[in-house]
């Protein structure tokens, strides 16, 4: 009887609780957040502050119903909290941390090492490690509060391109967690891509400008190479494209043999399929890395093609396409590796290739590994298959 | 089988990555599932003890063998060791709830809440307990393989190489790091005897539900731990107080569904109520036993203690460090020593009738 007036009691409590306590302490309504879409960090001017950038999305009223916009500021501080009080002081709505995909550091604040600003996003459990990370050329202030001619907020602009960065595979997708995975290695040098705003005339593209400071285009291309958080230098194009061969992440990418002096014809690739990879070797006693990519491309142009061949013709200049395709995807490789040994700087990740692979030789050679990577011979094997040339073989001939 | 799982399993899964990795490394996974094998042979032995001794738990037989003040010193030692971590993991549940998902809500909601639910399972007896256990363990258990099947897109190449490039030495200390999580069950299953059946047939289906759970448990670990060193990578995985919770966290399906980690949140509850009730529960049959103090007063000051306790760790990594002291340096030795022992003492009283 006794337990029986407990069990009452207590199911009553319970119930008090479930209906009075969820959701009690610091609740908040989904109206009044505000969502933080992209931090940028740089630093300040004053000494050991930063400049920090929030771009949120805020929605408004329109005509056809509610519109989402862009809201970006910038403050001074010394920590990211303080900027987070600073932005609460202006706005009438709490920041919501947990939709942030996108991380920008300014190229200065990379030189000094941007370790502190990454703690907070770290440790603070709103924030995912899925957000991404670019490296600013130049401020991340002026990437994310860059009028975009699409009209597009930056960040999400910027967010978009690397997902569907697979299509061209052209600079690696770096998200914070990764890049944390890759500090605890110790072997192996972060590597983070390149954003820049690209203004009409640079970088072979054009367009109809709207007045001084109008709208602009960013662009991601290249990487930045890091020792730990300091960034150390930058990969070229063609260097970022070698690393992403050597890294197995070319899904999709076009090619041309355009600047390889190999023949009149030049041709450009689609890849259709990539795979690398690679092997440690005992070449009479010493050790060397050897990569092995195979891929699968169409040929989507054929260029210089004055005259009309026949099948058998065509098969040999498939074949031969196939050859200078592969010097091709060689040739990135090489630059990417040639600065890899440049630099001393293991971004490829060929340490750990060889711990994996062989560990009690890697025990050997771990501590003095920067030194080492300089005349740690690589070699590499591309084979190129070409599937097909698409709707013709032949290309139209004046002749 | 499912009870002696659900107590087992607990919240290790959320601290075992963090455990292993530390002395482990990169191959910390594999000391997980030895580790818990150790307590096969400690759970037989208990279970020996219930066909010569039926319906009596391990303080009872500890008197018998041992002497009423030896058992008694015995029986205290096991109150207060199940009384003091108890209200750790009720201390813990507050510690994971505040730092992940709802930093702004006071802490005592959850220690209050938490504290109901056990209070509430303690008086309706270890049937409804059990009942408990068997209605929430598989919905742990499948959280858990969603969580880790949702994280596979996560995985970085290569983490788990090279294996075993430092011996296997390093094993051995995860495994010794994993062996508390083993003894605790075992404890908890040196309380429950009195209510296990005797009879032969019952007993052995009791040795295969030992199996069983342990077996099932550390291969729900390792892959958990597992899947932490393929996201994280070692250096990472030991970095992170809680690991499976950061997953929970990364998880994105097709780029619309994310961050659902806090949707896990309320199954990891009942993984901390089935553990932190299994230390109530240790706590009244014990002194039950020792000093014959039983009914619903008793167990309202129980609830006392472990809010006492709770509240005296509100720093998180204090708390943290103090379970790891606990784990290590009472329970482990305690239940290493205690239940070989008794068991060593009930064979050679029994003399040369053993089998």
């Amino acid at each position: 009887m006794k337990s029986n007036r407990c069990k009452v009691g207590s199911l009553l409590i319970l119930i008090t609780c479930l209906i009075f306590l969820p959701g009690c302490g610091g609740k908040r309504e989904v109206e009044d957040l505000t969502p933080l879409l992209s931090i940028g960090f740089d630093l300040g001017q004053k000494p050991n502050t930063y400049l920090i950038t929030g771009q949120y999305l805020l929605q408004k009223k329109g005509p056809a119903g509610p519109e989402i916009e862009g809201w970006t500021t910038s403050f001074e501080a010394p920590t990211l909290r303080e900027a987070y009080e600073k932005t609460n002081k202006i706005m009438d709505i709490e920041p919501f941390n947990g939709s942030t995909k996108l991380i920008v550091i300014g190229d200065g604040l990379a030189k000094a090492g941007f370790k502190d600003m990454l703690d907070f996003l770290q440790r603070f459990s709103e924030f995912r490690r899925s957000m991404y990370l670019v490296i600013a050329k130049g401020t991340a202030q002026s990437i994310l509060d860059v009028e975009l001619r699409n009209g597009e907020i930056p960040a999400m602009s910027i967010k978009k391109n690397i997902e569907t960065a697979n299509n061209i595979s052209t600079f690696p997708t770096i998200r914070l967690g990764q890049y944390l995975t890759i500090l605890g290695r110790k072997s192996t040098a972060p590597i983070i891509p390149m954003v820049a705003i690209l203004k009409s005339g640079e970088g072979g593209i054009e367009y109809k400008t709207e007045g001084q400071g109008g709208k602009q285009e960013i662009q991601l291309e290249g990487a930045a190479v890091f020792r730990g958080d300091r960034l150390v230098d930058l990969l070229t194009d063609k260097e970022t494209k070698g690393y992403m061969w050597l890294e197995n992440n070319v899904t999709h990418r076009f090619i041309d043999t355009l600047g390889m002096g190999e023949s009149k014809v030049n041709f450009s690739g689609h890849v259709l399929k990539s795979t690398t990879k690679y092997k440690v070797v005992d070449n009479n006693g010493k050790i060397e890395l050897h990569y092995q990519i195979k891929t699968t491309m169409a040929v989507e142009e054929v260029l210089g093609q004055d005259e009309q061949l026949s099948e058998t013709e065509w098969a040999d200049l498939m074949s031969e396409a196939e050859k200078s395709l592969a010097k091709a995807i060689q040739k990135e490789c090489e630059l990417s590796i040639q600065k890899e040994k440049q630099l001393s700087l293991d971004f490829l990740g060929i340490g750990r290739h060889i711990e994996q692979k062989n560990p009690a030789y890697w025990k050997t050679v771990k501590d003095q590994w920067e030194q080492e990577i300089a005349d740690f011979p690589v070699s590499i094997d591309v084979q190129v298959t070409i599937n097909h040339t698409g709707m013709s073989n032949s290309s139209p001939t004046t002749k | 089988m499912t009870l002696g799982a659900a107590v087992l399993m607990g919240t290790t899964f959320l601290p075992i990555a963090t455990i292993v990795t530390e002395v482990s490394g990169r191959d910390g996974w594999m000391s997980i599932l030895p580790g818990f094998a150790i307590g096969i042979p400690y759970g037989l032995m208990v279970l020996s003890l219930v066909e010569q001794y039926p319906h009596k738990n391990l303080l009872q037989i500890s008197e018998t063998l041992f002497g009423k003040w030896i058992g008694k010193i015995v029986g205290i030692l096991y109150i207060l060791i199940a009384g003091y971590f108890g209200g750790l993991l009720l201390a813990q549940i507050g510690d994971i709830y505040q730092r992940t998902t709802m930093p702004l809500t006071p802490i005592w909601v959850f220690y209050w809440g938490t504290i109901l639910l056990v209070f509430y399972l303690a008086i309706s007896g270890i049937e409804v307990f059990a009942r408990f256990s068997e209605v929430i363990f598989p919905l742990i258990v499948f959280a858990l393989l969603v969580n880790i099947g949702l994280s596979i897109p996560q995985m970085e190449q290569g983490e788990l190489l090279p294996i075993l490039s430092e011996g296997l030495k390093p094993l051995l200390w995860g495994g010794i790091k994993v062996l508390p999580f083993a003894m605790e069950f075992i404890l908890f299953l040196a309380g429950i005897l009195t209510f296990l059946p005797t009879s032969k047939q019952d007993v052995g289906q009791l040795r295969t539900g030992v199996w069983r759970a342990v077996f099932l448990v550390g291969i729900l670990d390792m892959l958990v731990c597992l899947i932490q060193i393929l996201v994280f990578g070692p250096a990472e995985t030991n970095r992170l107080v809680y690991g499976f919770l950061a997953l929970g966290n990364m998880v994105e399906v097709s780029k619309t569904v994310a961050g659902v980690g806090s949707l896990f949140m309320g199954v990891w509850l009942g993984a901390g109520v089935i553990k932190v009730s299994a230390f109530f529960f240790m706590v009244t049959w014990g002194l039950e036993t020792v000093f014959g103090f039983k009914g619903a007063k008793w167990k309202l000051v129980v609830c006392v203690v472990f809010l006492g306790i709770a509240f005296g760790f509100l720093r998180g990594h204090l708390l943290i460090s103090e379970i790891a002291f606990v784990d290590n340096h009472l329970i482990l030795p305690f239940a290493s020593v205690w239940i070989p022992t008794l068991w060593g003492v009930s064979r050679w009283k029994k003399g040369p009738d053993v089998q």
